[in-house]
C-alpha cells in the first residue's frame, strides 16, 4: 500500500518522481505537466478532495467562465491520470536528503471511507444526523458529518469528519454512542435511534431508567447550563421502539451491516458456551457470543431471569415487563436458558463446554456483627428486595437463603405494615429498600448511615426523592448495637460522627462525644453492601469479599477456559458496568476459542481522542443558536403521595415532542457520532469508522509546493462589522452565493432574511494594503493582494446578471486591473453594467436596527462646489467585504517543517530570477504561496516549477512512469451487433425512482441486446471486471451503461472496453441520474419510462458505432524558440536544460531585447545587467542550442510534433528547420509618446530613457535640488491603447526611490490615475510615501498639460483629484511612464502559425485563465510581452512555463490524434471553404486547385463546428455520425 | 462563600467634583452599596485631559505619572471614573510600562519610581470584573424594567485598545451586561464608539451639535429612550447638544445601578442632569 519510489533503478540518479503538495489549479497543473513530462507524481492535498480555492469561485474574470465548468475536465485528468497518485486528507511531515533523491514523511489522515469502494452515491449523507456548518459555502449552508466538498470533487468519494469520541460517549463504560441516538432523536428518527443504541446496549429500556449516566455527567453542555437528559431520552426511544415494532423491523432491514461481524475476526461455529448467571453481565456475554455462532446455554438460579435488574431494583423503578422484553429479545436470538437450575460443579461444566463464564452477581448482603444483628426483626435489603419482587411470581424460591430470614418468610405485603423500618446504608439500595418499605405500609421510614448527607453514595435527587416520600435521615452516624426487648428490636444505638470517607476500604471517622442515640424503629434492614455467593468456587482464586478474581483485561480467572466478570468479581457496581464486563469477556472467550493470544482491542480504544469542549466554546454554540439554548428537560415523576400507594413506576418518560427538544441540545462535540447510520445505508460497504492514520515514506526526486492560499478572515477590519451584522459577508461568502451550487442555490439573497437585496456595496482592501494589521509582525497584511479588484469587479457583475436591478457600488482606494484583458473589463463594469465606483476608504459600518440594512458614510468631492469634501450616509441592502489573501497557518507550518525562508509578509521566500525557487534547493514553489496572485498567474507559476523539476529530474524520466497495457484489439466490424447494457442502480440515487429491473427487462427487448444487467454500483471495481468478463462470455461487440454523467464515467467504461478486446468507441452511455432519477425524484413511473427511451436511444446509436482509430505522429523532438529575448532565451535555456534541442531565433544582432534598457535594480538587490549577461553566456555556452541571430522565420508548415520552418538568414539564405513544437516569444515594444513635449523638448524623458541616465553619475548630480515629475499612464489606458501596460508605476516608483535615495536633495511628483503596485510591490510605494515622493492624482479626462519654462524646465498643470484643485509645478525633468505595446508584425506572424491575436494585438491564448502559455492550435506556446506586458520575473516564469509545455510535447515518441474528427466526404463537398473559416484549430485545408476541403487529423479537436457549418452535410464528426444521431431520434420518437 | 471584597483607591478628577459631580456621588454610592472601598487618593492634581496632552507633551505625562506616583503607595487599583481621565492615567501607564526611555524621564520629573504593581481601572470595569453581573443582578431591589436605553461609551474607554486593554473596541459589551442584569433593555445599536465631539464641545459647537444629534436620532431609531455612558464630557455633551425635541436623557451607568439597587439618595442626583430624566422614570414607574 505505501506507495514508496524505487527510485531511478541503479540508486544513483535522481528519483523520477515529484511531489506536489496541494491540488488546487496550480498543484494541478504542475502534477499534469510533470507526469506529461515522464514524472511519476505524488499530488497531496489536506483536504479530502482536490480543487483547492478555484472550486469554490463562481465565475472567473474577465471572461465570466463558469470556474467549475472549466475546471472539472482538469479535475478529471488529474483523477484519470495513470501516472498522477492522489494523497488525500495527507499532510507532509518532513523531508530529508537531497535534490534528486528526498524522503518525505506523509502523514495521512484516516477518511473513514474506503476510497476503492465509495462510489460517491451520497447515500450516507443522505441518513447521517449530524450537520455542520460547510465551510465551502463560507459556512452560510449546512453539511453532514460525512459529506463530499463539492459536487464535482474528485476523488469521487465521501469522507467523514471527526473531532474524537464525544465525551459522553468516553464516559460510558460500554462507549454507548450516545451523540449518536440523541442527534437521529432530534430529527425524529426513533428506530434508527434505537438501533444504535442496540449496537452498544441490550438493555435499553433498562438502562434509561437505573443507569447512573455517567454519560451525563461528562456533558459539555453542563459548562453553560445543565447536561442533555441523556438517560431519559434513551428511556424514550426505548419505550417508542417496544411501541413500534414495525417500524424498528423496518428501520433494521434497510442497511445490511451486522454489528455482530464487527467484534472479531473468525466465526466460533460448533463451539458450546456455559454461561452462569442471568444477569446483565452474562445475558450480554451470551448475546454476543451466539452472534457469532457459538452455541451458549445460560443457566440461572432463581425462577427467573435478569438478576439484580429483576430481583434487585424495586419494580417501581423498574417494571419487571419491561427488563422481561429486554430479556426475551436476547434469549430469542438462540439462546438456552435454564432456570431455576443453580450450578455446583464448575468442573461438570467445564466438561461439557469450551469455555465458562462466571456472572453470578453478589447477591449476599452483609451485616455488621453490632449486637442485635441476628434478631429475627433484623433483615437484609439484597434478600427483602429479591423477596419483594419475586412474591408476583409462581415459582418457589430456592435456597440461597440466608438463615435468619424467618421474617422475610412470611409474605412481604404485610410484614412492614404499620411497622416502624430504619435502613442502615446511605446507597442506591438503602434508598430503595426504605422505600420499598413506604410501599408495604410501614407506619415510618427511616435511613442512618456513616456518611454526611453530602457524602451519601446514592444520587442527590434519589435522596430527595426519598425525603419527599417521608422517609427521615440520620446520617452520619455509626451504629453500635440493635437494642431489642424480649427478643423484638426496639431501635439502633447511634453515635454521630466526623466521616472523612473509605482508606482501603475501611471507613475513617472519629465519633463525637455525648451523640449518642436509640433511633427506634421494629425493623431494620441492613444495606451495607453485598458480596457473591463464591463458596462453590473451589477451583478458581477468590478474594475478600468471596470477589473472582481474574485478569482485569481479559476477565479470564486462572483456570484456563473460566472466565468471570459482573458484580462478582467488582463488587455491586452499576448494570452498565456488567453489561461492558459481559461484553468484554464474550470478546475474550472469542479469542480464547479461536486460539488467539488476546482478544481484539476494543474499538473504542482509550488512544482515541476524547473531543472535549471547553466552555466558550459551548457558550458560543448555545449563543449562535447552532445548537438549542432551551433548558434541560426534566422527566416528569407522580406525586410522593402517588408513588407511596404502590408500585407503580415512578417516573415518567418523556414524550417525542419532548425527547426531540431535549435531543436538540447537544452540541455534536465529537462531529461524527459513530452512529452507523452511514453503515447500514451504504450498500458498497465502503465505510470505515475504525480507518486510523498512515505514516508514508516517499521517495522523490523534487517538491513542488502548491498550498495556495486562504482569505483574510472577515473581521480582520472588526469595524466593518463581520460577524456581528448578518449582512455583511466575505467575498469568499459572495461567491458561494453567487453559485448555482451555492448555499442559496444561485439566488442573490441576504443571510438575514433571505430578501433580494436590491443595493450591494463593496469595500476594498480588506486586509490588504493595511500596515496596521498584525502588531508582531509590523508588515503582514500590507501587501496588495491583487486579485480584489477585478474579483469584486467581477461579483458586482455576475450579481446584476442575477438580478438587473441590484444597484452596485465599489469602494475602492485604486483600481488595480493591471492583467491581460482586464482594463476593458472594469471599463464595460461602468459603462455597460452601470456598477459604480467610488474612490475612499469606508472608515466604519453600521447597521440600521431592525431591517439590518447597512449604512456606510462616505467622503466624495461632488458637493455643490464640486471641490469639497462632503460626507455622504448612504444605506445598502448587503456589504461584501473584498477580503485579502494570506498563506494559511498550515502551509506557514509547512514550509517551517520544511526549513524554507519567509518573506517580511509571512509568504514563502524566492529567487527573484527564479521566481520558483525557494531557498531550499529541489523545493520549489507555486502559485499563491509566494505572493497573492490570480489564476492564470498560479498555472504559469506551477508550470515553470515543473519545467524546473523536469530540469532537475530530466536524467530519470519515464523511469517511474508507466503506460497501460491492453489485449489486442478484437476486429468485430464485420460481426453482427451484439450489444451489452449495463443499467445502475447508483445505490438508490436511481433505484429508488426509476423501476431499474422493469428497464433492464425493456432493454432485453430492444434490438440487439443480448446481454442486459443491473449493478448496484456499475462504476465499482468489481463491475468492472464482471463486465470485461461478459464482455467475453457472450462476445459483446457493443456496450451501453445507463448510469450516471459521461462526464467523469464514460473514461472509466471506455479504458474497460479496451481490457476486454474492444474499441473504446463502441461505447455509449445513457444518463438516467441526472437526466432522469434526480430531476423527476416525484415521478418514478415516468421516470422509468423515460429512463427505457434514454437506453433505447443509447442501443439504437450503439447499433451504428464503429471502431475509431487514434492516428499516431512522430515526434521531432526539437524545438524552435522564435525571439531571443529574456523569454526567449529562456524557455530555451528550459528546454535545452530539460534535455531537448533548441532552434533560437533572433531577428537582431544582440540577444536580449528590452531587457537591455532595464538598468535600475528594484530594491531587492538584483541587477538587470547581470542577469542578462548571465543569460546570454548560458545561451551560447549551451550545446543543445542552436542560435541564429539577424535571423527571421519567413515561412512555416506542419503541425504539432512535425513542424517545418523556413528561415532567412544574416547573410540572406534560407534554411529548412525540423522541429516538433514552436514557443513564441517575439516580446513587445515601448510606446513612443506623442504627448508631453516628448521629442521636442530635451528634459522629457521616457523611464527607459530615465534609466540609461540614471547610471551616469553628471545626470545624477544634476538632479541635486532639482524637481522630477513623471506622469504614469502616457499611452496606457487611453484610446489608442486601452490597456494597462502593468509595469510602469512600479518602473515609476522604482526609479523614484532610487532618485530619492541616491539624491536626497530633490523632488520627485508622480502624476497617476490609479496607482497599480500589486502584491508585495506595494512595499515600494509605501516606501516611495516615506521617502517623500508626492504622487498626485489626474483624471483620464483632464491630463496634464505641459509647457516649456522659462528655462530650461517645464511648466506641468495638472488638475489634482479627487479636489480637482489646479497645480502648477515646475519641473527640471519630465518623465513619461509610457507604455507596452505590441510587436507591429505580430498579425504577419499569426498569419504564419495560424494563430490568434486579441484587439490589443497581443497574442491570444488558448485560454485566459488556465491555458495561459498555450495556443488553441496544439505545439505552439507563447511567452512574455508578446502575450501581454509583464515584468521581468513574469517573464521568466512564463517563458520556463511555455517550456515544460513544449517539453511534455517533446517527451513522446508518438502524438496520438483525438479520435472524434471530422471528415471530408469528397463527393459531397463543394470545395465553398466555409469549413475552413470556423475551424479555430486551422485543422482544415483547402488550397487553390483541391477539389475537396481535407481534414488534418492531428490539428482537429473534433468541436463539431464544421460540420454545423458545412451546408451540404459534407463534413461528419467520428463518433457523431448523422446515421447514428437520427437513430437516437428515432428510437425516441419511433 | 463570599468572595473578599476590594478596596480601591478613587480619582475623581475635576469633572466628578462638579459637571459630573451625580457620577461621582453615584459611583461612591453604588460601589458603598455593594462593599467595595473608594478612598480618594490625597493630594491628587488635574489629569491635564483638556490641555496638556495637545500643547506639552512631558506634561501630559507628568501630571498622571504624579498621580499615579500617589496611588502606588496605597497599592490598590486606582478607579477612574471619568473616560477622559482614565484614557490620560492609561497612556501615562502604558509609556511608563512598555517605553523605558520615556519611563526614565517621567520618573525623574516626577520624582518617583514606577513599580507597575497598580492599575488602572474604570468603573465599568471594576463592577464588571471584580463583581460579576451576576452578583449586580442579586442586588436590584427595582428591576429597570421597560427603560430601554442604549449604551454609549464614546471614544476614550476603549481607544486606542492596546492602551485602553478594555472592552471590545468595535462592539463593546461590558455595559450592556450590566445593564442587563438591573433588568433594562439595551437595544441593537452600531454607534457606542462613534465619537460626540465633546472635545470640540465649546469651541466648535454647529460641529458637535450634528454628531450629537446623529447619535440621539440613531439612538432613536434603535428605540431607545435614553443613553447610557460612562464618561462625564459625553454625559454634558450628549444632553447639552442635542437640538431635537423632545430631549433625549443621557444617564450614567451608576446612576441606573443605584437606582435599580433601590439607593434613595438616587433621587438627588437628577436635578444636575441637562435633559431631566425624571419625565421618563415617572413613566415608567421607576421614580417617585
Amino acid at each position: 500500500m505505501t506507495p514508496a519510489g524505487k527510485g531511478s533503478g541503479n540508486g544513483k540518479g535522481p528519483i523520477g518522481a515529484a511531489l506536489v503538495v496541494g491540488a488546487g489549479i496550480a498543484g494541478m497543473q504542475a502534477a499534469l505537466d510533470l507526469a506529461e513530462a515522464g514524472i511519476k507524481v505524488y499530488l497531496l492535498d489536506r483536504a479530502p478532495a482536490i480543487g483547492g480555492s478555484m472550486a469554490q469561485l463562481d465565475k472567473t474574470f474577465p471572461t465570466n467562465d463558469c470556474a467549475m465548468c472549466i475546471m472539472s475536465p482538469k479535475l478529471v485528468e488529474v483523477g484519470r491520470h495513470l501516472n498522477i497518485e492522489l494523497l488525500t486528507c495527507a499532510e507532509v511531515e518532513s523531508l530529508s536528503g537531497e535534490p534528486g533523491n528526498f524522503i518525505v514523511s506523509v502523514r495521512q489522515h484516516p477518511r473513514y471511507v474506503d476510497l476503492s469502494k465509495c462510489t460517491g452515491c451520497g447515500d450516507c449523507a443522505a441518513v447521517c444526523p449530524i450537520s455542520l456548518p460547510d465551510e465551502f459555502n463560507g459556512e452560510l449552508s449546512q453539511k453532514k458529518a460525512i459529506s463530499k466538498r463539492y459536487p464535482q470533487a474528485i476523488p469521487n468519494a465521501y469522507a467523514i469528519e471527526k473531532r474524537g469520541i464525544a465525551p459522553c460517549r468516553n464516559a460510558c463504560p460500554i462507549h454507548q454512542r450516545a451523540q449518536g441516538y440523541v442527534a437521529l432523536v432530534a430529527e425524529g428518527r426513533f428506530a434508527d435511534a434505537y438501533r444504535t443504541i442496540l449496537e452498544d446496549n441490550p438493555f435499553p429500556s433498562i438502562c434509561g431508567r437505573v443507569c447512573n449516566h455517567r454519560c451525563e455527567e461528562a456533558c459539555s453542555r453542563s459548562q453553560v447550563d445543565d447536561p442533555v437528559n441523556i438517560m431519559a431520552i434513551k428511556r424514550f426511544v426505548a419505550d417508542w421502539a417496544w411501541e413500534h415494532p414495525e417500524d424498528v423491523r423496518d428501520a433494521f432491514e434497510q442497511g445490511q451491516y451486522d454489528s455482530a461481524n464487527d467484534h472479531g475476526s473468525l466465526p466460533l461455529t460448533g463451539k458450546r458456551v456455559g454461561v452462569v448467571g442471568s444477569g446483565p453481565a452474562g445475558l450480554t456475554c451470551a448475546q454476543d457470543l451466539t452472534r457469532r455462532g457459538c452455541s451458549v446455554t445460560v443457566f440461572e438460579a432463581l425462577p427467573v431471569p435478569g438478576g439484580m435488574m429483576r430481583v434487585g431494583v424495586p419494580a417501581y423503578r423498574l417494571p419487571p415487563g419491561v427488563v422481561q422484553r429486554e430479556i426475551n429479545a436476547i434469549i430469542d436470538q438462540g439462546i438456552e436458558l435454564k432456570l431455576n437450575h443453580r450450578v455446583e460443579d464448575l468442573e461438570a461444566l467445564r466438561q461439557e463446554y469450551d469455555a465458562i463464564f462466571v456472572a453470578i452477581g453478589a447477591h449476599t448482603g452483609v451485616k455488621l456483627p453490632i449486637p442485635g444483628n441476628d434478631l429475627p426483626q433484623v433483615l437484609q435489603a439484597t434478600d427483602f428486595l429479591r423477596r419483594m419482587s419475586l412474591s408476583n411470581s409462581r415459582s418457589e424460591v430456592p435456597g440461597n437463603q440466608s438463615q435468619d430470614n424467618r421474617l422475610i418468610d412470611q409474605d412481604p405485603e404485610t410484614i412492614l405494615r404499620d411497622c416502624r423500618v430504619l435502613v442502615l446504608g446511605g446507597g442506591n439500595v438503602a434508598i430503595d429498600a426504605a422505600m420499598t418499605a413506604v410501599r408495604l405500609g410501614a407506619s415510618w421510614v427511616g435511613m442512618t448511615c456513616l456518611e454526611g448527607r453530602h457524602q451519601m453514595p446514592a444520587h442527590d435527587w434519589e435522596i430527595r426523592d426519598a425525603e419527599e416520600e417521608g422517609i427521615e435521615l440520620f446520617p452520619g452516624r455509626t451504629f453500635k448495637e440493635i437494642t431489642s426487648e424480649k427478643g423484638s428490636v426496639t431501635g439502633v444505638r447511634t453515635v454521630k460522627v466526623d466521616f472523612r470517607g473509605f482508606i482501603e476500604g475501611h471507613p475513617d471517622f472519629d465519633e463525637l462525644l455525648d451523640t449518642e442515640e436509640v433511633i427506634l424503629a421494629d425493623i431494620v434492614i441492613f444495606a451495607i453492601g453485598q458480596r457473591p455467593e463464591s463458596s462453590w468456587l473451589n477451583q478458581v482464586n477468590l478474594g475478600g469479599n468471596g470477589r473472582i478474581l481474574v485478569d482485569p483485561d481479559t476477565l479470564a480467572t486462572d483456570v484456563p477456559g473460566i472466565f468471570a466478570g459482573g458484580d462478582a468479581v467488582t463488587g455491586t457496581a452499576f448494570i452498565v458496568d456488567a453489561i461492558a464486563a459481559g461484553r468484554r469477556a464474550a470478546r475474550s472467550i472469542a479469542a480464547y476459542l479461536n486460539g488467539e493470544a488476546s482478544p481484539m482491542p476494543e474499538k473504542v480504544a482509550s488512544s482515541k481522542k476524547v473531543a472535549e469542549l471547553n466552555s466558550q466554546e459551548v457558550s458560543q454554540r448555545v449563543l449562535d443558536g447552532s445548537t438549542s439554548a432551551a433548558p434541560r428537560t426534566e422527566i416528569a415523576r407522580l406525586p410522593a403521595e402517588e408513588r407511596k400507594a404502590g408500585f407503580v413506576e415512578m417516573f415518567r418518560g418523556l414524550s417525542a415532542e419532548q425527547a426531540c427538544a431535549e435531543a436538540a441540545r447537544c452540541l455534536h462535540c465529537g462531529v461524527c457520532s459513530e452512529c452507523n447510520q452511514c453503515v447500514y445505508a451504504c450498500q458498497a460497504k465502503a465505510i470505515l469508522h475504525d480507518d486510523t492514520e498512515r505514516l508514508l515514506s516517499i521517495g522523490v526526486g523534487a517538491v513542488i509546493l502548491t498550498p495556495g492560499l486562504e482569505i483574510m478572515p472577515g473581521n480582520v477590519r472588526p469595524e466593518f462589522g463581520y460577524g456581528r451584522f448578518p449582512n455583511v459577508v466575505t467575498s469568499l461568502q459572495f461567491e458561494r452565493m453567487l453559485s448555482a451550487s451555492g448555499p442559496f442555490a444561485g439566488v442573490v439573497q441576504r443571510p438575514s432574511d433571505g430578501g433580494h437585496p436590491a443595493s450591494i456595496a463593496w469595500i476594498q482592501c480588506v486586509g490588504s494594503r493595511d500596515n496596521s494589521l498584525g502588531q508582531s509582525s509590523t508588515k503582514r497584511g500590507s501587501y496588495c493582494s491583487s486579485v480584489c479588484c477585478m474579483y469584486a469587479t467581477k461579483e458586482a457583475i455576475i450579481a446584476k446578471e442575477h438580478d438587473a436591478l441590484i444597484k452596485a457600488t465599489i469602494f475602492y482606494i485604486d483600481i488595480r486591473s493591471f492583467g491581460k484583458g482586464f482594463e476593458p473589463y472594469i471599463a464595460r463594469a461602468k459603462s455597460e453594467h452601470g456598477i459604480r465606483y467610488i474612490r475612499c476608504m469606508v472608515s466604519s459600518v453600521k447597521e440600521v436596527p431592525g431591517t439590518h440594512n447597512l449604512r456606510i458614510a462616505y467622503v466624495s468631492y461632488q458637493g455643490e462646489d464640486g471641490k469639497r469634501p462632503v460626507v455622504h450616509e448612504e444605506e445598502f441592502d448587503l456589504v461584501v467585504l473584498s477580503v485579502g489573501l494570506r498563506p494559511s497557518h498550515e502551509t506557514h507550518a509547512l514550509a517551517e517543517r520544511l526549513g524554507l525562508k519567509f518573506n517580511d509578509f509571512g509568504f514563502v521566500e524566492v529567487l527573484r530570477y527564479d521566481p520558483t525557487e525557494t531557498s531550499r534547493p529541489g523545493v520549489f514553489v507555486a502559485g499563491a504561496f509566494a505572493e497573492p496572485k490570480d489564476i492564470p498567474e498560479s498555472v504559469i507559476e506551477a508550470s515553470c516549477a515543473a519545467a524546473q523539476v523536469s530540469a532537475l529530474l530530466g536524467d530519470a524520466r519515464g523511469l517511474l512512469t508507466r503506460t497501460p497495457e491492453y489485449p489486442p484489439e478484437r476486429d468485430v466490424v464485420d460481426d453482427p451487433v451484439r450489444l451489452g447494457v449495463f443499467i445502475c442502480h447508483c445505490g438508490i440515487n436511481i433505484g429508488s425512482v426509476v423501476d431499474v429491473p422493469a428497464v433492464v427487462d425493456y432493454a432485453r427487448t430492444l434490438t440487439g441486446v443480448v446481454y442486459a444487467e443491473r449493478n448496484l454500483y456499475t462504476c465499482s471495481q468489481d463491475t468492472q471486471e464482471r463486465i470485461v468478463r461478459l464482455i467475453q462470455e457472450h462476445r459483446l461487440n457493443r456496450v451501453v451503461v445507463a448510469s450516471c454523467t459521461p462526464r467523469t464515467h464514460e473514461p472509466l467504461f471506455q479504458d474497460t472496453l479496451k481490457q476486454a478486446g474492444l474499441n473504446p468507441h463502441l461505447f455509449e452511455m445513457a444518463n438516467i441520474r441526472e437526466q432522469d432519477s434526480w430531476v423527476h425524484r416525484s415521478a418514478p413511473q415516468t421516470a422509468t419510462e423515460k429512463a427505457k427511451q434514454l437506453v433505447a436511444m443509447a442501443v439504437a446509436k450503439a447499433c451504428k458505432l464503429r471502431p475509431l482509430r487514434r492516428n499516431l505522429f512522430e515526434v521531432d523532438q526539437r524545438a524552435l524558440v522564435i525571439g531571443g529575448g529574456l523569454s526567449g532565451m529562456t524557455a530555451a535555456l528550459s528546454i535545452a536544460r530539460q534535455g531537448f534541442e533548441v532552434f533560437l531565433v533572433e531577428r537582431q544582432a544582440e540577444l536580449g531585447g528590452n531587457l537591455r534598457h532595464v538598468f535600475i535594480e528594484s530594491g531587492r538587490g538584483e541587477k538587470p545587467q547581470e542577469l542578462l549577461d548571465e543569460m546570454i553566456s548560458a545561451v551560447v555556452s549551451e550545446p543543445r542550442i542552436k542560435l541564429f541571430r539577424r535571423s527571421e522565420v519567413i515561412s512555416l508548415s506542419g503541425y504539432a510534433g512535425q513542424f517545418r520552418t523556413i528561415m532567412r538568414q544574416a547573410d540572406g539564405s534560407q534554411l529548412d528547420l525540423q522541429h516538433g513544437t514552436i514557443v513564441v516569444a517575439t516580446g513587445a515594444r515601448g510606446i513612443t509618446p506623442t504627448e508631453y513635449l516628448y521629442g521636442e523638448h530635451a528634459r522629457v524623458l521616457t523611464q527607459v530613457d530615465l534609466e540609461g541616465c540614471l547610471v551616469q553619475s553628471d545626470f545624477m548630480e544634476g538632479l541635486i535640488g532639482r524637481t522630477v515629475v513623471m506622469i504614469q499612464c502616457v499611452g496606457s489606458r487611453d484610446v489608442s491603447h486601452p490597456y494597462c501596460s502593468r509595469i510602469c508605476c512600479t518602473q515609476a516608483l522604482k526609479n523614484a526611490l532610487f532618485i530619492r535615495r541616491q539624491v536626497p536633495d530633490s523632488r520627485v511628483v508622480i502624476l497617476y490615475r490609479d496607482l497599480r503596485s500589486y502584491g508585495f510591490r506595494e512595499e515600494f510605494y509605501r516606501q516611495a510615501r516615506e521617502a517623500s515622493v508626492i504622487f498626485l492624482e489626474y483624471d483620464e479626462t483632464a491630463k496634464p498639460t505641459v509647457n516649456p519654462g522659462d528655462q530650461d524646465n517645464l511648466q506641468v498643470e495638472v488638475l489634482v483629484q479627487p479636489e480637482e484643485r489646479a497645480v502648477t509645478l515646475s519641473a527640471d525633468w519630465l518623465v513619461l511612464s509610457a507604455g507596452i505595446e505590441p510587436q507591429p508584425d505580430n498579425e504577419a506572424l499569426a498569419q504564419l502559425l495560424k494563430v490568434p491575436l486579441n484587439e490589443d494585438g497581443f497574442f491570444l491564448e488558448a485560454h485566459v485563465k488556465l491555458r495561459p502559455v498555450d495556443f488553441a492550435a496544439q505545439g505552439i506556446y507563447l511567452a512574455g510581452l508578446c502575450h501581454s506586458p509583464r515584468c521581468i520575473e513574469e517573464s521568466i516564469t512564463q517563458a520556463q512555463s511555455a517550456a515544460i509545455r513544449a517539453v511534455a510535447l517533446l517527451s513522446k515518441q508518438q502524438l496520438q490524434a483525438t479520435p472524434i474528427v471530422a471528415s471530408v466526404n469528397p463527393k459531397l463537398c463543394a470545395a465553398c471553404g466555409i469549413c475552413v473559416d470556423v475551424c479555430p484549430y486551422g485543422a482544415r485545408v483547402l488550397e487553390p486547385g483541391m477539389t475537396h476541403a481535407e481534414v488534418i487529423e492531428v490539428l482537429c479537436q473534433g468541436c463539431g463546428a464544421c460540420v454545423a457549418a458545412c451546408p451540404n452535410k459534407a463534413s461528419q464528426q467520428k463518433g457523431f455520425e448523422f446515421q447514428q444521431v437520427f437513430s437516437m431520434l428515432e428510437a425516441a420518437y419511433p | 462563600m463570599s468572595p473578599e471584597l476590594k478596596t480601591y483607591t478613587y480619582y475623581p478628577g475635576c469633572s466628578l467634583h462638579s459637571t459630573g459631580l451625580e457620577y461621582g456621588l453615584s459611583t461612591r454610592a453604588v460601589f458603598s452599596h455593594l462593599g467595595l472601598e473608594l478612598t480618594e487618593l490625597p493630594d491628587w492634581n488635574c489629569c491635564g485631559a483638556s490641555s496638556a496632552h495637545a500643547l506639552n507633551h512631558k506634561l501630559a505625562y507628568a501630571l498622571p505619572a504624579r498621580n499615579i506616583a500617589l496611588a502606588q503607595k496605597f497599592g490598590r487599583d486606582l478607579v477612574t471614573p471619568c473616560a477622559a481621565c482614565f484614557n490620560r492615567m492609561k497612556t501615562t501607564d502604558y509609556a511608563l510600562r512598555t517605553n523605558q526611555a520615556q519611563r526614565a524621564e517621567i520618573e525623574s520629573i516626577v520624582e518617583f519610581k514606577y513599580t507597575g504593581e497598580i492599575d488602572i481601572r474604570p468603573v465599568l470595569g471594576v463592577l464588571y470584573e471584580d463583581y460579576q453581573p451576576d452578583r449586580i443582578a442579586s442586588q436590584v431591589r427595582r428591576p429597570l424594567r421597560g427603560l430601554k436605553v442604549v449604551t454609549y461609551y464614546g471614544c476614550l474607554l476603549v481607544r486606542p485598545p492596546q492602551v485602553t486593554q478594555f472592552d471590545d473596541p468595535d462592539d463593546p459589551k461590558i455595559m450592556a451586561e450590566l445593564l442587563q442584569a438591573i433588568g433594562s433593555q439595551v437595544m441593537n445599536w452600531s454607534h457606542a464608539t462613534d465619537c460626540c465631539g465633546a472635545g470640540l464641545s465649546l469651541s466648535k459647537s454647529t460641529i458637535v451639535q450634528a454628531l450629537v444629534s446623529r447619535l440621539i436620532s440613531r439612538a432613536r431609531e434603535a428605540g431607545a429612550d435614553a443613553l447610557v455612558t460612562a464618561c462625564p464630557l459625553c454625559q454634558v455633551n450628549l444632553e447639552m447638544r442635542q437640538t431635537e425635541r423632545p430631549n433625549m436623557p443621557s444617564f450614567y451607568i451608576t446612576e441606573l445601578l443605584g437606582l435599580a439597587f433601590g439607593l434613595p439618595q438616587a433621587r438627588t442626583w437628577w436635578n444636575k442632569h441637562l435633559v431631566d430624566p425624571r419625565p421618563l422614570l415617572h413613566f415608567l414607574g421607576l421614580a417617585e
